[in-house]
Parts: structure tokens; C-alpha cells; sequence
């Protein structure tokens, strides 16, 4: 119970201290988590909107994008955030109070508290955007951002051992993940695209994420390509994984 | 008290391994305070890591009974977009000690004035020490760490730190690696000679230093 209490102690400690160090020297300071993502919906709604074409879902194409990037960001920005949580407090490992997974756990809990609020913003502001009414099926909302934020949480907690030991892994997966955006369903639907692109579209467990983000704001008839049992597995089996490498490798205490 | 049980670690830098302390048993008592000995690269650093619990033992085990500092005049932890006062208060709240408490001791002991709710990448290196060891003297521990003691500030500063340091010895312990014997001899009763992978405690740390020097000019 006290081991419990004093980890709970650290990880606010550690929140309260990104708060503060996240976006360093610029004015506003963590109003930036917010601002920044507002903005880019914004700008991007705004530019796609005025071609003036309707949306694959629904009639308002900022709801569809806005919906779409936001299940995105679940994962990207929570998984990029919490790679670098132990490389970028190293420093404070050496508090032997410390131990890596409170820098981790620290920036988890921040990075779902700024996605939530940011989410709730934004999408309050898009559903103004259509004259349709909505019914949000907040269960599927729920369960696609905690799917999103697992699987982040299992990806960045391997990368942390695998970007450390690996350098050049870092590179190619820095490489490799960039198309991600593209790849995930964000400004189409994956069920619509001609077979077999709609496929290899949907074995990406982030296109899962969005379709099933969606789920929550349009309904929709015929086969939309989500996979449940795909997605749970997928996101258990990245958790899994990226325990037992952090678990069995304590890179962050390792000497360079 | 903190015992070592048949505890091995190794170390691999750029390909060279080097055994710091193989199979050792040995306890340090509490209330004696206790100099580490060795030559250069013996591993006491490393040694004084595994005590603090930032370093994994590769084999066999440690246990500590009381508050174990972290090395005296750390200061690798100042985030230097934070203030002096912000950085103490992350320790506070990591070490669970009330945060005004320790503003307030550190505020009046560093002597930063008004530097003190500036950034730290504003200080001079020696406000960054005076900030960092007046954070240390701020908390209580059973053990203080230290890796080389280096006397910081100017000559007052630097008779206020020690007689504060040796009035916290008088309920806590020090584990110290120094090269100065005389510094050892100042603050240590005991000393543990590491040597080959091997630690012997010695009661008198005069006994310490005359092996550890034998040692010396045996190679």
C-alpha cells in the first residue's frame, strides 16, 4: 500500500513537471496541446471543405475528417509522447526513488487527459458543421480510444528498449511509420475502396481504430470492415510484448 | 543497514567487460559511517549506483533498511526551463516531504535571491551546486551517498555546507568515495577496500587506507 502510494506521488509529480517542461520556452506553454491540434483540424477542414465536394460519410466533411484524425491521434501522439518518456527524463532516473515506468506512467495519464479534452473541443465544435442529426454511441467512442492508447502504450514501451539497443531501428521505423497517416482510413473509408486495397487497408489495427471511432458518429449499413477480435488480439498482443521487453531489459538505468 | 548477499555485478562497456564485485557478502552497520576504497575504474561509483538502487545487481541480492539519498550534489536533474524553486519542489514531491517546507529551507540555505524563481539555465555553475546541495541537506536520510565531495560556493558558503553536513551526520550515516584520504579520515570511521571484485570492511578506516595504499604500490 505505501509502494503503491509513493509511485502515485511520483507520477503526479511527473505530470506536474511536463505540464510545466513540455513545450519548454515557448508563451502559453501547455495551451499549446490544445491550440495546436484545434488549429490543424481547423486549417484542414477548411481547405478540404472548400473543394466543395461531400464527405464519404455523413454531410459535413469537417465532422469526417475530425473524427478520423482524432482516432489517429489517439495512438500516434500518445505513442510518439510516450517513446521518448524514459530517454527524456534519464536524468531523473538517477533519483533512485524513480523508477522509468512513473515517467512513462506520468505522461500516459497527461497525454489522456490533453486527447480528451482536445477531442471533446473539436468535436463538439464539427457536430455544428453538419444539419443531420447525430446520435453519438459513446461505447464505441470509448472503446476504440482505449484500443488506441493500448496499443501506443505497448508500441512505446518496446520502441524504448528497441530504439535504445537499435539505433538504426529507430531510423527505419521513424521510415516506415510516416505513410501510417495515410494508410489508416482518416480521410476515406477503408470499406469503400476497391477490393483488395479495402483489405489490406483494414489489416492495419489504426484502420480499425478510426472505423471503429466512427462507429460512434454515423450509422451506417452494409459491412464496414471492422474486425473485434483482430483489434483485441492486435492490441493485447503489442501490450504483451512491449511489457516483457521493457520488463526484462532495464535500458533505462543501463550506462551509455 | 545495508547488506550485500552473494551479490555480482558485471559491467560491459564498448565490449570490455570488467567485474565489479564478484559473490561478495558484506555488510555495512548502521551507524558507523564508511569510506570506499579502490583504484581508478575499481567500480565505486557503480558500487555506490547499486547501493542507491539505480543500477540492477546481475546476481544475488541487497537489502536496505532506511532512506538512502541519491549522490550528494546532484544536479543532473535541473530541468533548466524550470526555476530553482520548481525543481525543488519536483524532489519534494518525489521524496513525499511537504513542498513549502523545502522551498523555504532551500530558498534560505542556497542563498539565490532573486535567481532562485529565475530558470536554472540562467545560474552560474556554482548556483546550479549551491541549489543542488542545499536540496540535499533539505531532506533527512539514514545514508548519504557521495561520489568525490567538492566543495562549492565561496569560503563562507563553503564552512556553512560542511557544518551543516556534519550536524546530519550526527543521525545519518555517509557512504563517501574519495580519492582524499584526509577527507576520508574527516568524515568515515569504517572503509571497505574493493579490490579485484572483491570488498573487505575494515572497523578503522586508518586500517582501510594502509591496505588500499599497500595495494596501490603493489602494481
Amino acid at each position: 500500500m505505501n509502494y503503491l502510494m509513493t509511485h502515485i506521488r511520483i507520477v503526479t509529480a511527473f505530470v506536474i513537471r511536463e505540464i510545466a517542461t513540455r513545450y519548454g520556452r515557448s508563451p502559453g506553454g501547455y495551451v499549446w496541446a490544445l491550440l495546436e491540434p484545434v488549429a490543424f483540424i481547423g486549417l484542414m477542414s477548411l481547405l478540404l471543405g472548400s473543394l466543395g465536394r461531400l464527405p464519404a460519410l455523413g454531410t459535413s466533411f469537417t465532422l469526417f475528417y475530425a473524427t478520423g484524425y482524432l482516432a489517429f491521434s489517439m495512438y500516434k501522439n500518445m505513442e510518439g509522447y510516450l517513446a521518448s518518456a524514459v530517454s527524456g527524463n534519464k536524468a531523473l532516473m538517477s533519483y533512485p526513488k524513480v523508477s522509468p515506468f512513473d515517467a512513462v506512467a506520468g505522461r500516459f495519464i497527461l497525454q489522456a487527459m490533453t486527447s480528451c479534452v482536445v477531442a471533446f473541443v473539436i468535436l463538439y465544435a464539427a457536430t455544428w458543421t453538419t444539419n443531420q442529426p447525430i446520435t453519438i454511441q459513446w461505447n464505441y467512442i470509448v472503446e476504440a480510444t482505449a484500443f488506441a492508447w493500448i496499443m501506443a502504450l505497448g508500441v512505446a514501451l518496446g520502441n524504448t528498449v528497441l530504439f535504445f539497443k537499435f539505433p538504426l531501428y529507430q531510423k527505419i521505423f521513424d521510415i516506415v511509420m510516416r505513410p501510417l497517416f495515410l494508410l489508416s482510413g482518416v480521410f476515406y473509408v477503408p470499406s469503400h475502396m476497391p477490393h483488395p486495397f479495402s483489405d489490406i487497408l483494414l489489416a492495419n489495427p489504426i484502420t480499425q481504430v478510426v472505423v471503429l471511432f466512427r462507429e460512434g458518429f454515423y450509422v451506417q449499413h452494409g459491412d464496414t470492415g471492422l474486425d473485434m477480435p483482430f483489434l483485441i488480439t492486435t492490441s493485447a498482443g503489442l501490450l504483451f510484448v512491449g511489457m516483457l521487453l521493457f520488463t526484462v531489459f532495464p535500458v533505462a538505468r543501463a550506462r551509455e | 543497514m545495508i547488506r550485500l548477499e552473494r551479490a555480482t555485478k558485471e559491467v560491459r562497456m564498448k565490449g570490455v567487460r570488467k567485474m565489479i564485485i564478484d559473490d561478495v557478502t558484506v555488510t555495512f552497520p548502521r551507524g558507523k559511517s564508511i569510506g570506499l576504497l579502490g583504484r581508478n575504474g575499481a567500480g565505486k561509483s557503480t558500487l555506490l549506483q547499486i547501493i542507491a538502487g539505480t543500477l540492477e545487481l546481475d546476481r544475488g541480492r541487497i537489502i536496505r533498511q532506511g532512506k538512502i539519498s541519491w549522490p550528494l550534489g546532484f544536479q543532473g536533474s535541473f530541468q533548466g526551463n524550470l526555476s530553482g524553486e520548481q525543481n525543488v519542489r519536483f524532489v519534494a514531491r518525489i521524496y513525499g516531504v511537504d513542498t513549502d517546507e523545502l522551498v523555504a529551507y532551500v530558498a534560505e540555505f542556497a542563498e539565490l535571491g532573486q535567481f532562485y524563481h529565475a530558470p536554472v539555465r540562467t545560474y552560474s555553475s556554482g548556483m546550479k551546486a549551491r541549489l543542488a546541495f542545499g536540496v540535499s541537506m533539505g531532506i533527512n536520510f539514514d545514508y548519504y551517498l557521495v561520489d568525490e565531495i567538492t566543495a562549492v560556493g565561496d569560503t563562507n558558503f563553503k564552512r556553512k555546507s560542511q557544518q551543516t553536513f556534519k550536524e546530519k551526520l550526527s543521525n545519518s550515516d555517509v557512504i563517501m568515495v574519495s580519492h582524499s584520504t584526509g577527507t576520508l579520515r574527516d568524515y568515515c570511521q569504517t572503509g571497505i577496500v574493493l579490490e579485484n571484485g572483491q570488498m573487505t570492511y575494515y572497523d578503522d578506516i586508518n586500517e582501510a587506507i594502509a591496505v588500499h595504499e599497500s595495494n596501490m604500490k603493489r602494481h
